[in-house]
């Protein structure tokens, strides 16, 4: 049962610029929505429309099956968390937090003890009279997640909240968020531009571009089974290879795919270097090695072929393997593997397995 | 709703330029270009460009924009250099005498200038009297002399943030391409801190071309375009209002002519500094240590020199006009008896001015900074108009438009009120578009998304957030008030006077005693202002130009 329904939403911005074009999806009740996608997508106008600070030009919103245009922002019950956190300075930490319930007019003893919940449950506790400014971004965006959840909205709205923050806390952050909303049940709407961020943290996610939904799914779904070329390349790494560069080898690995199919793709991590016992459906294609990159847990070898650049990626290298530039090398992957796409970037089947 | 308001307040804004800025401007084009019996001529500006006198004052005037403009900017580069980058023994105490240079009421200066370097100068005596000739100041080098001294701290101010600015790894890394010391100077820090060196050195620049009271004092038989319209304007027998008002004409084409060279030599130059790497100050040992030390103190004292000669010269005892032996308090007590209400006016006139200035100025701010369109862009750029008008000419200019109905105001409060606001609403409107712009709009939002109404956001959060730094504006726009002395000069009538006007009279009355009380007063005031004003927002001195 959809619990959030955007239909259609559509936002041109004077002139032809469409910042959304056409774009229906739904959410359910406590589930967690992550819209990714490149700045400029229209995820963060998506978002701001949802919230009632961007009017939209077309299409409508529907939130627990009541439309939402003719609802002003303040009276929607939506909390939102900033991208630049966005907490009131000159209150202290407490008085941030309480600052919803006192428009809710809720009484004193209630928002104390609602106040004292969601500090605990932010791990804000000891900091409950401080001003926000001397605090680390990581605390502020704390602030901003229990001033957001303690009004108990209707559904969280997120933006980018944690591109601001360095990478450890980032990783950290993520997890606590996502285990906040789980033990609240809240339907949460993310932003980002992190795929890794995306991947980990949702249970859905909407790749945007342009203004457009080039595809909704599971994080297991948009990796394994990517319906753009868009979303293929967003979302982990690719190798992209243009059909016609060498014919005669593309014929084994495409065999009998549509003429439609103008670029294949493969990821790094299903190439291996082509030694040993290697299933039926297993292809070879000799090259050279161009570059290799040595990264802890993983190598990436970049290798010349007929076929174009493959990037190899080599799970836990042996410290002492290198590789200089030019020497050969055998690259071997499956044909379940490759992903065919059109000239359009749409996903074409490769035919019988 | 929320629309309409922001149309009436634009509307508003619109309506207060065109009175008191479009019709004043407006009276001046159009009396400059009438001859004595009301027809359309263009005689003035002939005579302008034929009298030799008036040629003169404009060469004269260009000659002291420049001359002010050089000396600032040398004295004010050393200062700015020698305090961002170099460690300098009791810095806190230069920098408020910087601001005391900056703050002194206006007149007083001249005069302290005079009663040491005059001809029965302090300094020149003595010095005489040890058998060294020193020509008195008067003159136009004695004009230049001061106006270096006066508006140096424009450019130190402005260019000693610039310098404590710069990345040191730029200037680091051009170190280490071999540039040697000074090539990395000139390429590499110079034009960093040229914008800021170019701002400043306009501000300096346009106030020397403005300030009328040092050249009437020191000038003697020098004269320049501001007290030419000064002149013409008040002259007992056959005042001319049309040749003042040509010369204003004059002024202000000056006046903006510089503005838009600045602008247009600096058009490129927007550098954003990043503060990871903060230059070091540098201590310095030996002569050169001596040096610096004496060139800082040299210059702020010099700047700060006429209020401190002001506040001595109050406390000596006097009887009458002249002073005798001894210290005494004299003076205070002949203001207290006398010219109460001269101090009251000023007191009243300045608070009014400054209300005025802060509402509106505060809701221009808001309409410029939150509702960017090509109405409000204008609005912005129409404000810079009064922001380099000369004082004089705002005087006059109310005079041409106010002197009848159905706007006939002149000799009452009203108008001198009305003409420090004008000029005074361009720093309204700029401090508090941009304290607004520095409230990040997310802020409102989130109290939005928590349940408050858009005014209630406004209120519960972004005025709370941008009012300490409104007040403390406003507390530097009353010094800047209650200092005017220019256009006041024009506009008062006997039950008007403020105190500036009052220590200009009393100057020309020989009165020395009541003009060091009265300007030791005016500091006072001044500097208590200023205080109140930087315990809200930090010590900022660059929020006095």
């Amino acid at each position: 049962m959809a619990y959030l329904e955007v239909e259609n939403a559509t936002k041109v911005y004077g002139g032809a610029a469409r910042a959304l074009d056409g774009v229906s999806l739904s959410v359910g009740r406590d589930e967690f929505f992550t819209l990714l996608g490149p700045s400029g997508c229209g995820k963060t106008t998506l978002l701001r429309s949802i919230a009632g600070f961007i009017e939209l030009s077309d299409g409508n919103i529907k939130l627990d099956g009541r439309r939402l245009d003719t609802v002003p922002a303040h009276k929607r019950d939506i909390g939102m968390v900033f991208q630049d956190y966005a907490v009131f300075p000159h209150l202290t930490v407490s008085e941030n937090v309480a600052f919803g319930l006192k428009a809710r007019k809720v009484p004193a003893a209630d928002i104390q003890r609602r106040v004292a919940e969601a500090l605990a449950t932010a791990r804000l506790t000891d900091f409950r009279d401080r001003l926000p400014a001397a605090m680390s971004g990581g605390q502020q965006q704390r602030i901003g997640l229990a001033r957001a959840m303690v009004i108990r909205p209707k559904l969280l709205l997120m933006d980018e909240p944690l591109s601001n923050l360095d990478a450890k806390l980032r990783v950290d952050l993520r997890d606590e968020i996502r285990d906040i909303q789980k033990k609240i049940g809240i339907a949460a709407i993310y932003v980002t531009h992190d795929q890794e961020e995306a991947l980990a943290i949702s249970d859905r996610i909407c790749v945007m571009s342009t203004g457009r939904i080039q595809q909704i799914g599971t994080p297991q779904d948009i990796y394994s089974s990517p319906q753009t070329l868009f979303a293929a390349s967003f979302v982990g790494t690719m190798n992209v290879l243009q059909r016609g560069t060498d014919p005669a080898l593309e014929a084994s690995i495409l065999q009998d795919a549509p003429a439609s199919l103008s670029q294949w793709a493969i990821r790094p991590e299903h190439i291996r270097l082509g030694e040993g016992d290697l299933p039926a459906d297993t292809i070879r294609v000799p090259g050279t090695v161009e570059k290799y990159t040595y990264l802890g847990r993983e190598a990436h070898i970049a290798a010349k072929t007929s076929v174009g650049k493959l990037v190899v990626q080599v799970a836990d290298p042996e410290p002492s393997l290198t590789m200089e530039q030019g020497h050969p090398v055998t690259l071997a992957f499956r044909r379940g593997h490759v992903m065919g796409f059109d000239q359009q970037g749409a996903r074409v089947s490769l035919g019988a397995r | 709703m929320r629309l309409n308001f922001w149309t009436v307040v634009s509307i508003l804004a619109w309506l207060i330029l065109i009175v008191l800025l479009v019709i004043p401007l407006g009276s001046v084009l159009l009396s400059s270009m009438q001859d004595a019996a009301g027809n359309f001529s263009l005689a003035n500006y002939e005579r302008f460009f034929t009298t030799p006198r008036f040629r003169t004052a404009f060469v004269n005037t260009l000659i002291v924009g420049f001359g002010g403009l050089v000396g600032s900017l040398v004295l004010g580069s050393i200062m700015a250099f020698c305090m961002a980058r170099l460690e300098i023994k009791g810095g806190r105490f230069v920098s408020l005498l910087a601001i005391l240079a900056l703050v002194s009421p206006p007149f007083i200066g001249a005069y302290s200038w005079i009663v040491l370097f005059g001809s029965n100068g302090l300094v020149r005596q003595t010095l005489m009297s040890w058998g060294f000739f020193m020509p008195p100041i008067f003159g136009m080098w004695g004009v230049l002399i001061v106006f270096s001294f006066k508006f140096y701290p424009y450019v130190y101010l402005l260019a000693s943030g610039a310098l404590g600015n710069i990345n040191r790894s730029l200037e680091e890394a051009a170190e280490s391409l071999g540039m040697t010391p000074f090539k990395r100077v000139m390429k590499i820090s110079f034009p960093l801190v040229l914008p800021a060196l170019s701002a400043g050195g306009l501000l300096a620049l346009i106030h020397s071309i403005a300030d009328f009271g040092t050249p009437r004092l020191i000038g003697r038989g020098f004269s320049v375009l501001a007290t030419e319209a000064y002149t013409l304007y008040s002259a007992e027998i056959g005042s001319n209002l049309g040749m003042a008002t040509t010369i204003s004409i004059m002024l202000i084409l000056l006046s903006m002519l510089f503005v838009f060279g600045q602008r247009y030599m600096s058009r490129k130059n927007v550098y954003h500094g990043n503060l990871i790497n903060k230059p070091v100050k540098k201590k310095l040992t030996g002569v050169w240590n001596v040096v610096a030390h004496v060139a800082v103190y040299f210059i702020a004292l010099a700047g700060a020199m006429p209020a401190i000669i002001a506040a001595i010269y109050s406390i000596r005892r006097t009887n009458g006009p002249v002073f005798q032996p001894g210290l005494g308090l004299d003076s205070y007590r002949r203001i207290l008896y006398n010219l109460a209400d001269v101090v009251q006016n000023s007191l009243v006139f300045s608070a009014a001015t400054v209300f005025l200035t802060v509402t509106i100025g505060t809701i221009i701010g808001c309409l410029v900074a939150r509702r960017t369109n090509v109405n409000t862009s204008s609005l912005d750029a129409t404000l810079m108009v009064p922001y380099v008008m000369p004082g004089i000419v705002v005087g006059i200019a109310f005079v041409a438009a106010f002197n009848s109905p159905p706007f006939a105001i002149t000799g009452t409060a009203l108008i001198i009120i009305l003409s420090i606001f004008i000029r005074r609403l361009p720093y309204s409107v700029r401090s508090s578009a941009s304290a607004l712009r520095q409230v990040s709009p997310s802020m409102e939002e989130a109290a939005i998304s928590l349940g408050y109404s858009p005014l209630q956001a406004f209120m519960k959060v972004t005025v709370p957030l941008i009012v300490p730094g409104i007040i403390a504006g406003g507390m530097l726009s009353f010094v800047t008030a209650i200092n005017e002395l220019s256009s006041s000069l024009v506009l008062y009538v006997g039950s008007t006077a403020t105190m500036p006007v009052r220590i200009y009279i009393a100057i020309n009355d020989g009165d020395y005693g009541t003009a060091a009380a009265l300007s030791t007063v005016l500091l006072l005031i001044s500097g208590a202002a200023i205080y109140c004003a930087f315990r809200l927002m930090g010590r900022d001195e660059r929020a006095l130009l």
